[in-house]
């Protein structure tokens, strides 16, 4: 594979249409690494393999290097490239970012907050699959109110010692990189004492281990960082606006973030059109009007972003609206496919299975549900 | 109301059209914004944005006009050559009673009919065919069931072009209705929300209490819903996914019933009294969720056409994301 990767204005790559029209004329063509990811794989470390090989390919062809800037390893563009790649990718058969979610739920921080010289490095291993990202935001004593986090930072002559506990860290087994929010002012300082850190998840100290989950799906772990040393040069943000770039952060996981999880929605429900019956024409018919929301709304939160216009707290809307997209078609695919809550014969039910499951916990990440109601009452509503 | 740049555009036109509404009417409204001169410019994008700002500021303002018949009229009028804005479109309506209601909604006297019959072509008749009976619902909505006598009317559009303007109508009034529907909505929702903050009850608000607050913010959730897939309808137009028209009516009807009904259970029992707005709103939504396919009709057809044709019923990114214009 030898794609012309053509950097700068005149690159005809740079127009979404045409990026998009060739790229799937690209996927049409079935390369090698699309082949092993799109076959149902309910072996989490398989389908991580997967994933991985199709990314380097994407990479190597430079797909994965547009919609990010020049300045740290892309091609130019906007998130509407990341947005079209993925819409592709999912239409071809591959069934989710998996371990590569946070290219659009931390890496745009990184981007815009992050060390300069050190992102440069880290997004081209990062969209390579070679070296991958996890999230240390909640604790086992604060997940909603995520101010009440109590990991430290100390500073110390060269840089910081961090101490504490994360959980939920998504994918922090596979990762290299954790972007991590503790704090660093007074136990009291509330969200004004957090700073965030980019932390070597190999170094000395760190201790990761995986939490099994209830779909047989392994991605989250707890972390706990013993007396980790970090230099001062990792620091996402200002000392002391770790608070600023967690909502930075978490407007993605919920505005723009509901693109990209949809398009896999669209494709499972095509995928399972087969085996649908007319008795669920109904489910079937609402699940199609919960997907045109996310759509019509996570489009608007793109438009926003390649604007460079924030998110704000209307992103909860799309977080909202995917949540019920996809525990709508996921209600409808178990009404039509009973098979999938017992049956352990195939991979093909074994995967079905895990994702209807996961769609009974999407209400809890990136904020709870009831958090983001409490934000569109507050911030957008105004009530007292 | 924290709003976006993308809204800004459309937002205008609403202030507009609100404002005129509120000032000259329905029927003074569409004058003063020349709005019956824009439908001949439906293919320009600003404009046609212009044109359907006019149905979610009648929604809001519970105001009514013809706006509807005269837009669903006008794919007729261009396959057939005729002037735009001189006729309006009466509007089919399913009746459990096994018949089909012929309605017009706005103040319609004196106005030449367009009255189509799939398979017999479409038909204009002159004010002095027609009876015009009035409905009388709460919703502030003008509306009529009409008697007219079609036997000795002679066929003004024939059947091939008429079918040719009946898919485009069709779009074009579904996405009109899911527009004026939001506009209600709102207005029970900006109702609600004023209730929740003034009433008291232990002592505070009741909008301080999470209950209430959860129940406002999903009504407000279903509004933005529908107004961004009926904003996606406005802008994309011919280029949306197939029978997007019917997403976005079933969407705005079920989400704008859901929506009022939560206004509803926040007001309480002075929500469901004849002295307050709410039922208006409320109406209204109803009311217009059974013209041109009810949610409840539209929903299950969109499951059994998704099934039997294998479609995949998104955008093509390369109409969606690739679209310079947005």
């Amino acid at each position: 594979m030898s794609f012309p990767a053509k950097v700068g204005a005149g690159d005809p790559l740079l127009d979404v249409r045409t990026y998009a029209a060739e790229l799937d004329a690209w996927l049409i063509g079935r390369p090698v690494c699309l082949r092993a990811v799109a076959a149902p794989i309910s072996a989490y470390a398989a389908r991580v393999k997967a994933m991985v090989e199709l990314m380097a390919a994407l990479h190597d062809g430079a797909w994965s290097r547009y919609g990010w800037p020049p300045e740290v390893g892309g091609l130019g563009g906007s998130i509407l490239h990341r947005a079209a790649m993925w819409e592709a990718l999912a239409r071809h058969g591959v069934p989710g970012m998996a371990l590569f979610e946070h290219l659009e739920v931390l890496a745009p921080t990184l981007v815009a907050h992050g060390p300069r010289p050190f992102v440069a490095e880290a997004l081209p291993e990062f969209l390579a699959g070679r070296q991958l990202w996890a999230q240390g935001f909640s604790e086992p004593g604060a997940g909603s109110d995520l101010a009440s986090l109590r990991t430290t930072a100390r500073r110390t002559d060269d840089g910081w010692v961090v101490n504490g506990r994360k959980i939920w860290t998504s994918w922090a087994r596979y990762a290299t990189w954790c972007l991590l929010l503790a704090r660093t002012g007074t136990p009291q300082s509330r969200h004004r004492g957090l700073t965030a850190f980019v932390v070597d998840l190999r170094a000395p100290g760190v201790e990761i281990r995986p939490i099994e989950q209830a779909n047989g799906t392994d991605e989250l772990a707890e972390v706990a960082f013993d007396d980790v040393h970090i230099t001062a040069d990792r620091i996402v943000g200002e000392v002391g606006g770790g608070w600023q770039v967690a909502m930075h952060i978490l407007s993605h996981e919920r505005g723009t973030f509901a693109w990209f999880r949809h398009c896999f929605l669209y494709q499972h429900l095509v995928d399972c059109l087969p085996q649908a019956a007319a008795d669920d024409d109904a489910a079937l018919g609402n699940a199609l009007l919960d997907l045109a929301a996310v759509t019509a709304t996570s489009h608007v939160g793109l438009r926003a972003h390649a604007s460079d216009a924030p998110l704000g707290p209307l992103a909860a809307h799309p977080k909202l609206l995917l949540c019920a997209a996809e525990q709508a078609v996921y209600d409808w695919v178990l009404a039509t496919q009973p098979d999938i809550a017992v049956d352990t014969s195939s991979d093909e039910y074994a995967v079905r299975r895990q994702e209807y499951l996961f769609s009974r916990i999407v209400t809890v990440y990136g904020g709870s549900q009831q958090m983001q109601l409490d934000t569109i009452a507050k911030q957008v509503l105004r009530l007292p | 109301m924290t709003v976006t740049p993308l809204d800004i555009a459309a937002d205008e036109y609403l202030t507009v059209a609100a404002r005129a509404m509120r000032t000259s009417g329905g029927v003074g409204a569409l004058d003063s914004l020349g709005w019956w001169d824009l439908l001949a410019h439906l293919g320009e994008t600003d404009l046609r944005t212009a044109v359907f700002a006019v149905f979610r500021a009648q929604g809001r303002e519970l105001v009514s006009s013809p706006a509807l018949g005269g837009l669903l009229a006008q794919p007729y009028l261009e396959a057939a050559g005729l002037e735009p804005g001189t006729v309006v479109a009466t509007v089919p309506r399913a009746s459990a009673r096994g018949r089909s209601v012929l309605v017009a909604v706005g103040d319609v006297t004196d106005r030449m009919l367009l009255v189509d019959r799939p398979g017999q072509g479409a038909t204009v008749a002159e004010p002095a065919a027609v009876v015009l009976r009035p409905v009388h619902l709460p919703g502030r909505l003008a509306l009529h069931e009409i008697d007219v006598d079609l036997s000795r009317a002679a066929v003004t559009i024939d059947e091939p072009r008429a079918g040719v303007a009946r898919d485009r109508s069709a779009f074009l009034g579904r996405v009109a209705l899911a527009l004026e529907i939001v506009g209600a909505a709102e207005g029970a929702l900006a109702l609600a929300v004023d209730h929740a903050t003034h009433r008291e009850q232990f002592g505070q608000p009741i909008g301080r209490f999470q209950a209430v607050r959860h129940l406002l913010a999903w009504a407000r959730t279903d509004c933005v819903a529908i107004e961004a897939v009926a904003r996606h309808a406005v802008a994309l137009d011919s280029a949306a996914p197939p029978r997007y028209g019917e997403v976005v009516k079933a969407l705005a009807g079920r989400n704008g019933r859901r929506a009022c009904e939560r206004a509803l259970q926040v007001l309480g029992g002075i929500g469901f009294t004849a002295e307050h707005d709410h039922h208006h709103h409320h109406a209204r939504v109803l009311a217009l969720d059974a013209l041109l396919g009810t949610s409840a009709a539209l929903i299950p057809p969109l499951g059994a056409w998704l099934r039997a044709t294998n479609a995949d019923p998104g955008f093509a990114s390369t109409v969606l994301l690739g679209d310079p214009s947005w």
